[in-house]
This record gives structure tokens, sequence and C-alpha cells, in this order.
């Protein structure tokens, strides 16, 4: 079990290396025009000591200003394998000090003006918050609802239900959260359609609580909605597999209660390939929540993502694609040991 | 995201479990399988050992004559093309009609040759017999048993079904599916049939005056208590005022302003509709009217100094340095000296009315209209005025002069001769000018020359795929000229309407009809009216209005709906093409190949799995905004991201069939025959986990298509101008949007939600119906 662990890991990190310099030669081969050269003259032309040089000393002040700019961020080679190992922290800079992500520097936001970890903070957590709270609604309503289709399965109420399903899982995130703002905030008022607090307010404690969750209600009822279909169909899916089971004709023939055989024979079988879901879901959500978190203007990493873009803050989008990259390779690894942990006869190691 | 990620659970899981226990039913279809390969391998042979034959000999005869050379390459090409198109469809006719079908086919074609054969055999005999005057008994008797046989052989045949055709046979009987399946060719019909409908579509049309228009199809339906009363007709955007003969007012079109919820039907003055009318004009947002008795009535906005109701409005407008206030005698239900009225002309937030002597009293909003003020204050007087968008024109009096006051007004390009210098206030020599009908950006002027004879002369940025006035003839000419928002009417002397300018709307359909009972025509924004001298509506065309109402830019949403669903089904569908194309080669390949070949192949493809999808398309996009590359190419990219993105799920997929596949015993015959490895694996194998293949390109359509909707809601997909589902919804970000103006999300929604819905039934109805597991339970 370790020394596949272990291997899976090396082979995370290779995948993450291949990943992580594709991006970067992505990033990097797209014209931005010489950055540290504007910043250089804007700063010249704003000092009044500099601006009153003749000509040919204010150029040699730029340029010596530009390189030292270009020194500092690790720029001043074009060789972009150079600045790649630069940028992971094996290669060091022209002072002699690998910088990198491995001596804990993930970059500097252009747009916000500090470290990319100060400005991921915040966001980071209220992404993760909002989805652990959309996650555990989900699963709350999800599972009932599929081992009751399983188990009623070919009645009218479970075909009214695969239908449902379909058009749950068939529109799109948007579409649901439109409607849902016209429905709940238009016409009902019951629910703000956008932020994170009323503004200005100076809660403590519970009431600053039930303010946020005044807020995000709105957007944890949509996310949890859109997740209905996709998530009911995949239990009500296991749960037949495991009601056609050998093991559960055995119970029935033993003469146990129906309902002993439903929550503790069938849906013990049932419940393997459900955790393994139930992971990956969550994982696969931080992507997801992209759309939500643009709509309902909620300050997560999706918005800083859409924002950064906008604005070509290259720093901050690539430290976001390979938190989203780690994030789905450790979702891979997670699903498959959680696979071999819940399922005995899936053996990993082989 | 996380959908697709169920998806790909979902698959993986069945592989696995496909690997244990899907060996039963890969038997089950085998006996299938061996009849279409020993078909298969028979069919197959001399063909495509002549054709590579051939292949060879072509570069020799090539070298003879160079000049040839490119002609017999593309011959070559898409003889191979040809090739390869036959074998594709000979997959699908099998997996349809079947192959033990085929071969039945075959047989009872030889047969019939063979009986054909025998009975010109016979009839020889025949001959042969009469001429020897033996008996005709026996060859019939013969006959009839043939009959016999071929019957019984017949049934034998029709016996056996083949699984595609059972296929089709399930699929047909879950009435949801079918339903489904019409809704989606429908759809698809209405997408690519319909921009074809649609010639005047242009994805850059503006209209400001038709923004967020909610649906309406009554902005031609004119009253019919008006009909045969009819005074006047006033419009210059989406609401339409008529004035009977008995003075009442009607109003017709859309009658909500805005955001503001200002009904300008509704609010009518009581006094308006007590007292008789005289004159009344509708502006964008205000209408005004004048009573029998002088008074000066007005309703609708207000803000922008349209007119002046009580002494709040009055400190209102006095702060905005833009507004010409209302005059002080005829604010608050003043008086005007009716008598003397010419002309009500009311334009975008301005309103000015023309007296007999001359003089114009004008107020409003000066932002518009800039020159507007000159024409109260500089004491010229006038023959006729009227308004285009931004810009007052008026004609002096003496009828010789327009005028503007405007360095960049309206320039005149008249292709007449008597006609002073092109940038010129017009000065006519000869003749004088009649009337003045201004549109959105152009002018006409009807002129009266020295004969007698009335011409129209024409002015301003008259565009592109506009009709040009219609000639008349040498006896006839026109009476009266209108001004709509973007064409014009005219009625001849001998009682016809004849149009001109823009035709998007159909406005010009009214031209050359009328039977010579026409008097007075109106061109009111997009309509067209034509009535009799006894007030009676003869002819009317135009804009009904917008079924899915308009967007922001007075674009119809139905349009762009129309033309946006064929952008998003275009692309939905090459991303599936392209994804399928790199998961079948990738799936087959390691699927059977394996060893270090799969071990590769799957590690790219989870290499590939691994990229987050929404947010890698999102930067990829991003990226290719910044560099200098066409909309179509961008639009090409996108769909190309989307392919080479989501192949893993269904590579893995046909991966795990093929392992199941190819252990089955008449590959092992076809390796025994020396059939190369590649042929074994696209040729053998392939059309045997087709079925899948099929159930899984359905459901990523739906899939591509959704993300391509998200993408270009982000504005990371196709962007406006262009129109698709996804991006027309873009536009409603806020919640005023979204309230305000649902027309705009609803329609692209339920669309782009219909038909996502429904690829998905078919989808699962597939499943179902190919899955042997699921058939099993």
């Amino acid at each position: 079990m370790l020394k596949y662990i272990l291997k899976r890991l090396v082979y995370m990190v290779l995948v993450w290396v291949i990943l992580s310099f594709l991006m970067f030669m992505i990033y990097w081969s797209v014209p931005t025009g010489n950055r540290e050269f504007q910043e250089a003259k804007m700063e010249v032309e704003s000092n009044d000591a500099y601006r009153r040089l003749p000509a040919q000393e204010k150029r040699a002040l730029i340029e010596e200003l530009t390189l030292e700019k270009q020194y500092a961020n690790g720029t001043e080679t074009n060789n972009l394998f150079v600045r790649y190992l630069r940028w992971l922290g094996f290669y060091p800079y022209h002072d002699g000090q690998p910088r990198g992500m491995l001596q804990g520097n993930f970059g500097y936001s252009q747009i916000y003006k500090k470290d990319v970890m100060e400005v991921v903070k915040a966001p980071m957590g209220n992404t993760v918050f909002i989805n652990i709270f959309a996650t555990l609604l989900a699963l709350g309503i999800t599972i009932p609802l599929g081992i009751a289709t399983a188990v009623h399965r070919g009645s009218r109420g479970d075909k009214t239900m695969q239908v449902l399903t379909i058009i749950g899982y068939s529109l799109p995130t948007f579409i649901i959260a439109i409607l849902f703002i016209w429905i709940f905030c238009w016409n009902a008022k019951w629910f703000p359609a956008s932020g994170f607090g009323t503004p200005g307010n100076d809660f403590t404690g519970l009431k600053a609580f039930g303010d946020k969750m005044y807020y995000l209600a709105l957007p944890l009822i949509v996310m949890t909605f859109c997740s209905l279909g996709g998530m009911t169909r995949y239990v009500r899916a296991s749960m037949i597999e495991a009601l056609g089971m050998d093991c559960i004709r055995t119970a029935r023939a033993k003469g146990l209660k129906e309902r002993t055989v439903i929550y503790s024979h069938a849906w013990r079988n049932a419940l393997i390939p459900v955790i393994t879901l139930v992971v990956g879901w969550f994982l696969g959500i931080f992507s997801g929540s992209v759309m939500i978190e643009q709509i309902f203007g909620l300050n997560g990493m999706g918005n800083l993502l859409i924002t950064a873009l906008n604005a070509f803050d290259f720093e901050v989008v690539l430290f976001l694609q390979m938190f989203y990259v780690t994030l789905s390779l450790l979702g891979n690894l997670i699903i498959d040991l959680a696979y071999g942990l819940a399922d005995p006869r899936v053996r990993v190691n082989k | 995201m996380a959908k697709k990620k169920d998806e790909n659970l979902n698959l993986e899981e069945q592989k696995l479990e496909q690997e244990v226990s899907d060996v039963q039913p890969v038997q089950e279809e085998q006996p299938q399988a061996v009849l279409d390969e020993q078909a298969n391998v028979t069919e197959e042979i001399s063909p495509e050992t002549v054709a590579e034959s051939s292949d060879v000999q072509a570069p020799v005869l090539n070298d003879a004559n160079k000049q040839a050379d490119g002609k017999t390459k593309a011959k070559q090409f898409f003889k191979k093309l040809g090739h390869v198109c036959k074998i594709v469809g000979g997959w699908i006719v099998r997996m349809i009609w079947g192959a033990s079908k085929i071969a039945a086919n075959d047989f009872i074609k030889a047969e019939k040759k063979f009986e054909e054969a025998q009975k010109a055999a016979e009839e020889e005999k025949a001959l042969e017999e009469q001429q020897a005057l033996a008996d005709a008994e026996t060859p019939q008797e013969d006959g009839k048993k043939n009959k016999k046989r071929k019957k019984a052989k017949l049934t034998d045949v029709e016996e056996i079904v083949s699984p595609g055709k059972q296929y089709v046979k399930a699929f047909f009987e879950k009435k949801l599916a079918v339903t489904a399946l019409v809704i989606v060719i429908a759809m698809f019909l209405f997408v690519f049939i319909g921009p074809l409908c649609m010639p005047t579509y242009t994805d850059l049309y503006k209209a400001s005056s038709q923004a967020y228009l909610p649906p309406t199809v009554s902005m031609l339906s004119l009253p019919k208590e008006l009909d045969g009363h009819i005074k006047s007709i006033s419009s210059s955007s989406f609401f339409t005022v008529g004035l009977s003969d008995t003075g009442n007012i009607y109003i017709w079109g859309v009658t909500k302003i805005g955001t503001t919820k200002i009904d300008i039907e509704k609010s009518i003055p009581q006094a308006v509709k007590d007292a008789k009318i005289e004159y009344v004009a509708a502006g964008t947002d205000h209408i005004v009217a004048i009573g029998d008795d002088g008074t000066v009535y007005a309703w609708g906005h207000k803000e922008l100094g349209q007119y002046i109701e009580n002494e709040t409005d009055i400190a209102n407008q006095e702060t905005n340095h833009n507004i010409i206030m209302m005059p002080e005698d005829l604010r608050m239900g003043g008086k005007i000296d009716v008598a003397n009225v010419k002309k009500l002309v009311c334009g975008n937030q301005i309103t000015a009315i023309l007296m007999k002597d001359g003089t114009v009293r004008v107020w409003g909003n000066t932002n518009t209209y800039r020159n507007a003020s000159k024409f109260a204050n500089k004491g010229d007087k006038f023959y006729d005025i009227d308004v285009t968008r931004t810009s007052m024109y008026g004609v002096t009096y003496d009828q010789k002069l327009l005028v503007n006051y405007e360095a960049n007004a309206i320039k005149l390009k008249y292709k007449m001769n008597d006609v002073a210098s092109a940038d010129q206030d017009l000065v006519l020599t000869n003749s004088t000018i009649l009337s003045l009908a201004c549109a959105n950006s152009n002018l006409a002027i009807l002129v009266q020359e020295a004969s007698g004879k009335n011409r129209v002369l024409f002015s301003g940025d008259f565009g592109e795929g506009l009709t040009d006035i219609p000639a008349l003839g040498l006896t006839r000419y026109f009476t009266q000229i209108s001004a709509g928002a973007e064409h014009y009417l005219g009625v001849s002397n001998d009682g016809y309407v004849y149009a001109w300018g823009d035709n998007i709307h159909g406005q010009l359909k009214i031209s050359e009809k009328g039977d010579g009972k026409v008097s007075t025509v109106y061109a009111e924004a997009y309509q067209s009216y034509a009535v009799s001298s006894d007030n009676k509506l003869v002819e009317k065309s135009g804009l009904k209005g917008y079924i899915f109402g308009t967007d922001a830019n007075g674009a119809s949403v139905f349009k762009r709906l129309v033309n946006g669903g064929r952008m998003t089904l275009t692309i939905g569908a090459v991303a599936v093409i392209i994804s399928s194309i790199i998961g079948i080669i990738i799936g087959v390949i390691s699927g059977y190949f394996g060893g270090k070949v799969d071990m590769f192949l799957m590690r790219v493809t989870e290499v590939v799995g691994a990229i987050p999808f929404l947010p890698f398309a999102m930067i990829l996009s991003a990226i290719m905004s910044k560099l200098p590359i066409g909309e179509d190419m961008r639009i090409f990219i996108i769909m190309v991201i989307l392919g080479v993105l989501s192949w893993t799920g269904l590579a893995r997929l046909v991966r795990g069939q093929v392992l199941a596949t190819r252990e089955c015993e008449y590959i092992t015959a076809a390796k025994a025959m020396g059939v190369s490895e590649l042929r074994i694996a696209f040729k053998h194998i392939l059309p045997n986990v087709i079925s899948v293949i099929i159930v899984t390109l359905t459901l990523d359509f739906a899939g591509c298509m959704l993300t391509e909707s998200g993408l270009s809601y982000l504005g990371f997909g196709v962007t406006f101008p262009r129109p698709t589902w996804g991006n027309m919804l873009n536009a409603t970000r806020n919640l005023t949007i979204i309230g305000n103006y649902w027309w705009l999300w609803l329609f692209p929604s339920i669309f782009l939600a219909i038909t996502t819905i429904c690829i998905n039934i078919i989808g699962d109805a597939l499943r179902d119906v190919m899955d042997p597991r699921t058939n099993k339970r």
C-alpha cells in the first residue's frame, strides 16, 4: 500500500511538472509589452528630481532602473527555461538567491500590489466555506432520494425523478442561477442578489454569521440544486447495482425485514462508489463554482480567476491554475485510494 | 465541472465492471460478429489488393507526365477518401441493416441471376422442345419447385434480426426518446434553415429607439375604431399614436416605457380624453397634443425637459442647463393659438410647434438636439420643420433654403444641377421646397420645379443595401412624402404608394400598392400606413413587433437566437467530432496494442484529464484574445480547445471495450489469416465498439454545448457581436436586467435547455437500448 502511494506520488509530481511547464510556456509566449520598462519610465517621469534631466541621461536612468527591476523579477533573460526554473525555485536569481515556489514565493500580483498568497487567502477561505456547505446540503438530499428511487424502481415516482434529474443535469448552472435570482430576488424578494454581507455592517459573533448565511443562502441553494441531478442518478445507479447482488437475494430469502435489507445490506455495498464520488465531486466543485461566484459577486477563487484573467495579472492566474491542477491530481489519488479502502476486493497496489 | 467528473467516474466504474462481467454479452454478439467478419474478409481482400497494386503503379505512371501529377494525386486522395467513406458507411449500414441481411441480399441477387439464366435456358429448351413437339409439363414443375425453395430461404434469413435493427426498434418504442429526437431534429432544422430565411440579418444591427422592448406583435395593429376616421398617425419609436377626425386619441404598440413602467396609453390624462384634439405627435418617450381650444397636453417621460406638469418639474429642470424649458405660456395646461398652428413635431425628448406665421416654439433636451435653441432664438421664419434622431431641420419661409445651423449637418449630395455646393445650406433658385421629411440619419425634400412638377431630393448617408427611390416616369410625380426611421413613403399624383430606403422589417412591402385611392401616407418609425381621402386605411406594412423582444442594441432576440443557435450547435458538433476522433484513435490503439504503448497513452490521457477544464479553457481563450487573430479563427480555436480537452473519457471507455473484444475468437481468426494489426484494430474491433461510442458522442455533444455556453456566458468564448445562446445571456448579469427584461434571458435559456435536455434524453435512451446489462434487468 505504502509503495503504491509513493509510486503514485512520484507520478503525480511528474505530471505536475509537465503541466506546470506547459502552462508557464503558454503564459510567457503571449506578447505583453515590457512591463518593467513602463514602470521604470513612470517612476522617472513622476519624480521631480529626475524630470528635468537631459533626455539622454533620463534614458540611461530609465534603462538602469528597468534592469534593476528585471533583476528583481528575474526576467532579465529571455530564456524561458531559466525563467521556469526560477519560478519553481531551482535556479538562482541575479543576486545568487533562488526565490521560487520552493522558497515559498508564489509570485506577486501586479493588480493588487501584494504577494499572491495574500491575495488568495480570503477568496480561498470563502470558496472552501461555500463548498463544504453545498456538499453537505447536496448529500443530505441526494442520498435518501437516490435510495428511494432505486428501491421503487420503475414506479411512477421513479420515472418522474428520472426525467427531472435529466433536466437537472442538462441545465447549465448559469441558467438555474438566473432563474432562481428572478424568482427569489426579484419576484419574492427573499434574498439579496449579490454580495457577501450587508454593506458596512459591524456585526459580531452569531449575528455576523447569520448575516453571511443570509447572503450566501441563494448561491448555496443554486449550487445544491445544480448537483442534485447528477448525484441522484449516480446514487440510484449504484443502489440498483447493489440491490441486484446475490447477497441481497440471500438476505431476503433469510426473511430479513425489507428495511434491514435495504439500509444495512444493500446500502453498504452501494456506498463504495458513492464515497469516491463524494471525494471527487468535492474537489471538482472548486473549479465548478467559478460560475456561481461570478454571478452572485462572491469574493471566491473563481471570481479572482476571472478578475485576474481580465486584467492579465499573470502570476495570480498561474498560481490559481497550478492550484486547480494540484487539486485535481490529489483528487485522482484520493479517489483511487478511497476505492481501495472502501472496497476490499479492489487491490490498488496490483 | 462537477457534472463532467460524475460522468467520467460513471464511465470508469462501468469499465471496471465490464472487464469483470461483460464477457457474456460480448459472447452473445459474437456469432453476429463472426458472420460480419467473414463477410468482411471475403469481401475485402480482392478489391483492397487491387487498389493497393494500383497505388504502387500510379507513381511510376506519374513520373512520365508531371503535369498530370497534381491531378492524379488529388484523384488518388479522393479515391482513398471515398474508400474510407465506403468503409464507414458499411459499418453503419451493417449496424442498422445487419450483416446477415446484406449477405441475404447478395444471395438473393445471385439467385435471381441464376434463375434468369435458368429461365433463358428453359425458354431455349422450350423452343427446342416446341420444335421437337415434346410435352411442356416437366419444366413447369421444375419452376414451381424452384420458387418454393426460394421462399423457404427468404423466411430463413429474415428471422435473424441484426443488433442494430434491434436497437433502432427498441429505441423507437421509447416514446420520450422519440419525442426528444423529433425536437432535436426540429431544432437543428430551425437553426440551420432559419438564418436562410433572414437575409437581412446582421450581427451588428443597431436601433437605439428599439432597445429593451418586450415581446409584442401589436406595433402595426391600428385600432378598428380608428379606421375610417384617420386624421393623423405619428410615431418615433415603439408606440404609435393615432388621431381620429372626431378628436380622439388611440395608442398602439409597446406602451410601457422602459424600467419606469409608465404606461403611455394608460396615463393619457382624463382632460385629453374629454377634449377634442386637433394635433398630436409622439416622441420617443412622450406625447404632445393640442386641443381644439388651444390647450397643450403632454404625458409620458418628463425628466429631460419633455414637458412641465407642475412646480416640482420646473424646479427639477431648472438645474439642468441642457434643457430648454417649455415656454411659460404653454406649460401646466397653457394655451396656444390653435388656428395659427401649422405643424406639431416630436423627436427624441424634444417638441417643436411650427406656427403659420413661420415662428417656431421649441422645448426639450438640447443634449440630443444641439441646434434646437437656434430655431427658436434666431428669429428666422420657417415654412416647414422636421427632426432626425439627432438634429433639427427647417425650410425657410420663402421655400428656397434648407436650414440646420450646424457645421456637421447632413451633407447635401444631390444629383441635381441647380443645387448649390455640397456642404452649404441648400438654396434652390428655380424651384421651391414643398415639404421636408427627416428619417434617423438622412432626409428627403419634396421640391416643386418651375414646370409645376414635383420631385424628391435626397440627402444623407444612404448606405448600401437600401432600396433606391423609384422612378415614376414622365407624367407622374409625388404629391406628398413622409419619413420613418430608415425608410420613406411617397404618394404619386395618381394615388399609389411608393416606398424606398431600408426594408429590414418589410416596411417597403407597401410599395406600388394602393389602387389609386391613396391620398396621404404615414411612414412612422418602422411602419408604413397609406390612407385614402375618406380617412380609411388602404394599406399597411412594416414591423409588427418582436416575438421574443429586443436586446440592449434594439436587435431582435428571435433573430439573434436563430443565428446564435447555429453557432452553438456547430461549435458543439465540431468539438465532439474532434474529441471523438482523438478519443477513438487513442482508445483503440491503447486497448489493442497494450503493453508499453498502452502505458504511455494512458499516462497522456491522465495528464490531459488532470487539467481542470473550465479554468484552463478560460485561460487559453483569454490568451488568444491577446493574439492578433481573426474572430473566425478564434472561434475555430475554441472548438479545438473544447475537443482537445474532452476526449479522455471516451478514450478510456473505448480502451476498456477493446480490451474485452480483442480476446474474441474471430480476432484470432483474423490474425491467423495474416490481416495487419492496424486493420484488425480499426476494422474488426472498432465496429463492435461503435454502439458505446455513439452513446458517448450523444452525451458529449450536450456537454460541449453547455461548456461553450458557459464560456461564452463568462465572456471567454464567442464574444459580441456574434451571437451564441451562451453569450446572449452574458448581458443579464445584474438584478435589474434579470428582473425588468425577462425576455432577454428566458428565451435563450429555454432554447439551450430544451436542446441539451433532449440530447441527453436521447443519449440516455440509447444507452439503455445498447447496453446489454441494462437490458437484462
